[in-house]
C-alpha cells in the first residue's frame, strides 16, 4: 500500500463536490500524481471520467493505478469507478474495452475482498466466461472462493447455465447460511424443474416470510396459474400471515383476471379481514382497493 | 344546445391528456335546438380543485394564455379551434382531475375531464402516482417475459454503438424513454414516467415501497404490496443494486455527481454539454454496484429509466436555457459528418427503423416506436434530428406529449 505523502492543505478542494472545470488532461495528471492525496486523485477522476479515454497512454495510466497493488484500496476503487462509468460512453471507451476487461480478469483475485467483488460483477455483467468458471469453481471448493457463497449465486444469475442451477440445488440442500439458501432460490427461480419445490415453500407457514415471497415471485413466472390457485388458497386461509396474504393479493390484483376474481364470492369476502382489523395500513389500502376494483 | 370538445383534435377519450405544451383543441356544436342564431358565444374554461391540474387556453398557435377563452362558434356544427395547456406548475395527480366547461352564458353546454400529464420527480409523487407506475411498470414486465423484455434487450452490448457510440446518445435515449413511456400509458393512460434527481436525496423513492431498498449484499427488498416483488429479467428474479462506499440515497446526493447547475454550466455548445454523458450520466450508474453500473444490464434495474428520465430533463432543461431545439442550429447537436450510422441528424435510429445487419446490430428488438393517441411525433421510426423540437416550439407537429414538472413551454 502506498505511503501518504504530506501535500499543501487545500481544505476548498476537498470541500468542493464535482466541477466541470477541470480539464481531462489535468484530471488524468492530478489522478496518476501519487505527491496528491488520495482524495485529491479520486476527485479528479470522478469528476472527469472520460479523461481516460483521451489517449492510449492515459488510459494505461489510470489502468496502471487500478493494477497497482501498492496504491490504496481507495486509490484502486476510484480507478476502477471513473473506468466503469467511461464505459458508459461507447464513442470514447470502445477501443479500449477490451484492456480494460483484460485488466479486470487481472485482478480477480486480488487481495482486497471489496475490489474482487466489484471486479468480478462487472465481468459477470459482461457475461465473462473466465469470471463465471471462476465463481462456479468457488462454489465447488470454498477453499477457492474469491466471494461468499450468496454473492457468487447472486453474479451467477447474470448469465445463467446449467451449471449454475447444479450449483444452487447444492446449496439449498445444504446452505451455509441463509443469505446464500435465498440467493440460490432466486437464481432457480428459472428452473422449471424447481417449480414444486416453489409451491411448497410457498404454502409452508414455518417457513420464512421472505423465502415465501420469492418462492411467490418464482411461481409466478414458472407457473403464473399455480401461483394464482395458491394466492387464492392463501388468502382464504384464516391462518396464514398478513404479509403473504398481502402478497397473494398483489397477485391477484395485478395478474389475475379480473373476471374470475369478481365472481368468486368466497375470495372477495376472505380480503374483508385484511381490509380492516389490526392490519397494517398499507395492506388495508391494498385489500380496500383490491375490493373497490372487484367490488364495487 | 350541445357542443362537442375535442382535445388533440380527438374525440377519443384516450387524446385526452394535454402538457405544458399547448394542444391544439376544438369546438363544435352538435345539437343546435333552442338556438336560432348562426352563431353562438362560448366560454371555455379550466375548473379544479386547488391540489389538482390546472389549465389556460389560447384561441391560436401564438399569443398570451389566459384562464378562460370567449368563442363564437357557428351553429351549423362546423369547427372552430383553440388551444390547451397546463398552467406552468399545476400538474395533475389524477386522471381527469380537469374539466374542461363550455358554457353559453350560465348554461353549461359541454365538458370533458383531461389530464394535465407531467414527468415529476420520482421523489415527489403521491402515493396514487407511485402505485400507478409501479403497477403499470410491473404489469410491462409480467412474467419477465412481457412487452419490457424488448427494453431490456434493446439496451445491451449489441447496441451499444446506437446508444451510446456518439452524440446521439441523447436522442437514442429520449426515444427510447417515450417508448416505453407510452407501452405504460397503453396499461395505464394516467402513468407519466417520473425522475430520479441523482444530485439530490431521495427518502421517497428508496423504499420497499417504490423502488426498493438494498441489502449489502446488494439484493433489493420490495414490500409486501408491492408489485415489483415480481419483477423478473433475463429468466432471473429480483433486481441487484448495492449503492457504494457508504453512500445513503436517502439522505445524500450520488457522491461527485455532477450537480443540476455544474451539469447546465457545462456549455451553450451541444458538444460541451454532451460531455455529460460521462459525469454526471456515467458517474450516476456507478454509484451503484448491480446491474444498474453496467451498459449490459442496466436495463435489468427499473431505477434505470428514472435515472434516464432525468438525464433527459437536464438535456430539456439545457435546450430551454439556450434555446437549443433547432437542429439546422449548429449549436442544437454535434453534427460532424464523420459521426457514426445513427449518429447524424437525418439518421434513423436503432432499433425502431428495424435495420439490422452491416454497421447496424444483428437484431432490432421491439419494433416500431409505440404510437400515442395524442400526438404524431417523433414518428414510428424517428430521425435523430426529429427528437429535438419536443415541444413543437417550432414546429407545432413535432410536439412529443411529454413535458416536465420544472421545464417550462
Amino acid at each position: 500500500m502506498a505511503k501518504k505523502r504530506k501535500v499543501a492543505k487545500r481544505p476548498k478542494w476537498k470541500k468542493r463536490r464535482a466541477s466541470p472545470k477541470v480539464s481531462a488532461r489535468r484530471a488524468v495528471s492530478i489522478a496518476t500524481n501519487e505527491r496528491r492525496t488520495d482524495e485529491q486523485r479520486v476527485a479528479a477522476l470522478a469528476d472527469s471520467p472520460l479523461a481516460a479515454c483521451e489517449n492510449d497512454q492515459d488510459l494505461e495510466a489510470v489502468l496502471n493505478v487500478l493494477r497497482n497493488k501498492d496504491e490504496s484500496i481507495k486509490m484502486r476503487l476510484g480507478a476502477l469507478e471513473s473506468l466503469q462509468a467511461a464505459s458508459f460512453s461507447a464513442d470514447a471507451f470502445g477501443p479500449y474495452r477490451g484492456d480494460y476487461f483484460a485488466t479486470l480478469r487481472k485482478i480477480a483475485d486480488d487481495p482486497d475482498p471489496e475490489l474482487r467483488q466489484r471486479v468480478l460483477g462487472i465481468l459477470m455483467r459482461g457475461k465473462d466466461g473466465f469470471a463465471q468458471k471462476k465463481l462456479l469453481e468457488g462454489l465447488k471448493n470454498p477453499d477457492k472462493a474469491l466471494v461468499p457463497p450468496e454473492k457468487a449465486l447472486q453474479l451467477l444469475s447474470y448469465d445463467v447455465h446449467a451449471e449454475a442451477y447444479s450449483a444452487a440445488r447444492a446449496i439449498v440442500k445444504k446452505p451455509p447460511n441463509d443469505d446464500a439458501r435465498r440467493e440460490a432460490l432466486r437464481l432457480l427461480a428459472a428452473d422449471a424443474s424447481s417449480a414444486p419445490m416453489f409451491e411448497k415453500l410457498l404454502r409452508d407457514k414455518n417457513e420464512l416470510r421472505e423465502i415465501r415471497q420469492i418462492s411467490a415471485s418464482a411461481l409466478h413466472a414458472l407457473k403464473p396459474e399455480k401461483l394464482q390457485e395458491h394466492a387464492r388458497k392463501i388468502l382464504l386461509d384464516n391462518s396464514d400471515y398478513d404479509d403473504i396474504k398481502a402478497t397473494s393479493l398483489t397477485a391477484l390484483e395485478q395478474f389475475g383476471e379480473d373476471q374470475a376474481i369478481g365472481d368468486d364470492k368466497a375470495l372477495l369476502k376472505s380480503v374483508d379481514p385484511l381490509s380492516a382489523g389490526e392490519a397494517p395500513t398499507k395492506y388495508k389500502q391494498s385489500a380496500r382497493r383490491f375490493l373497490g376494483k372487484h367490488r364495487p | 344546445m350541445n357542443v362537442e370538445l375535442q382535445i388533440n383534435n380527438s374525440a377519443s377519450p384516450v387524446a385526452r391528456f394535454v402538457s405544458w405544451t399547448p394542444s391544439p383543441c376544438r369546438v363544435r356544436v352538435t345539437n343546435p335546438s333552442g338556438v336560432t342564431t348562426a352563431t353562438v358565444n362560448l366560454t371555455i374554461t379550466g375548473v379544479s380543485a386547488a391540489s389538482a391540474g390546472a389549465v389556460v387556453f389560447r384561441s391560436g398557435a401564438a399569443g398570451v394564455f389566459s384562464n378562460s377563452l370567449t368563442l363564437s362558434i357557428p351553429t351549423n356544427g362546423s369547427s372552430v379551434p383553440f388551444f390547451v395547456a397546463g398552467r406552468f406548475g399545476r400538474p395533475s395527480v389524477n386522471n381527469g382531475d380537469v374539466t374542461i366547461q363550455a358554457r353559453n352564458g350560465a348554461t353549461l353546454v359541454g365538458s370533458v375531464q383531461v389530464m394535465v400529464r407531467i414527468r415529476k420527480n420520482a421523489n415527489s409523487l403521491t402515493t396514487g402516482e407511485r402505485n400507478r407506475f409501479v403497477s403499470a411498470f410491473a404489469q410491462l414486465n409480467n412474467q419477465g417475459l412481457g412487452r419490457f423484455t424488448d427494453f431490456r434487450d434493446m439496451h445491451t452490448f449489441a447496441g451499444d454503438l446506437e446508444a451510446h457510440g456518439g452524440p446521439a446518445f441523447l436522442p437514442w435515449h429520449r426515444a427510447y424513454l417515450l417508448d416505453l413511456e407510452r407501452e405504460l400509458q397503453a396499461i395505464d393512460p394516467s402513468v407519466s414516467l417520473p425522475y430520479w434527481r441523482f444530485d439530490q436525496p431521495a427518502p421517497n423513492l428508496f423504499t420497499p415501497d417504490f423502488i426498493g431498498v438494498s441489502d449489502s449484499l446488494g439484493t433489493v427488498h420490495f414490500s409486501n404490496t408491492n408489485p415489483f416483488q415480481f419483477w423478473k429479467t433475463d429468466g432471473v428474479q429480483g433486481v441487484n443494486r448495492r449503492p457504494l462506499n457508504g453512500w445513503n440515497p436517502n439522505t445524500q446526493p450520488g457522491p461527485s455527481v455532477r450537480t443540476e447547475a455544474q451539469t447546465l454550466a457545462l456549455g451553450a455548445q451541444f458538444p460541451a454539454f454532451r460531455t455529460m454523458q460521462g459525469n454526471p450520466h456515467g458517474t450516476a450508474h456507478t454509484r451503484w454496484g448491480g446491474s444498474i453500473s453496467s451498459i449490459n444490464t442496466a436495463a435489468k434495474d427499473p431505477l434505470f429509466f428514472l435515472l434516464h428520465c432525468n438525464v433527459d430533463r437536464l438535456w430539456a432543461k439545457w435546450q430551454r436555457q439556450n434555446g437549443r431545439f433547432n437542429p439546422a442550429q449548429a449549436a442544437s447537436y454535434d453534427s460532424n459528418p464523420g459521426n457514426r450510422i445513427g449518429h447524424r441528424l437525418p439518421d434513423t435510429m436503432w432499433p425502431w427503423n428495424g435495420i439490422t445487419g452491416g454497421q447496424r446490430p444483428p437484431t432490432a428488438p421491439g419494433g416500431t416506436l409505440a404510437a400515442s393517441p395524442c400526438v404524431s411525433a417523433p414518428g414510428l421510426q424517428p430521425q435523430v434530428q426529429s427528437t429535438l423540437d419536443y415541444q413543437g416550439l417550432l414546429n407545432a407537429t413535432s410536439r412529443m406529449a411529454f413535458d416536465y414538472d420544472d421545464v417550462q413551454f
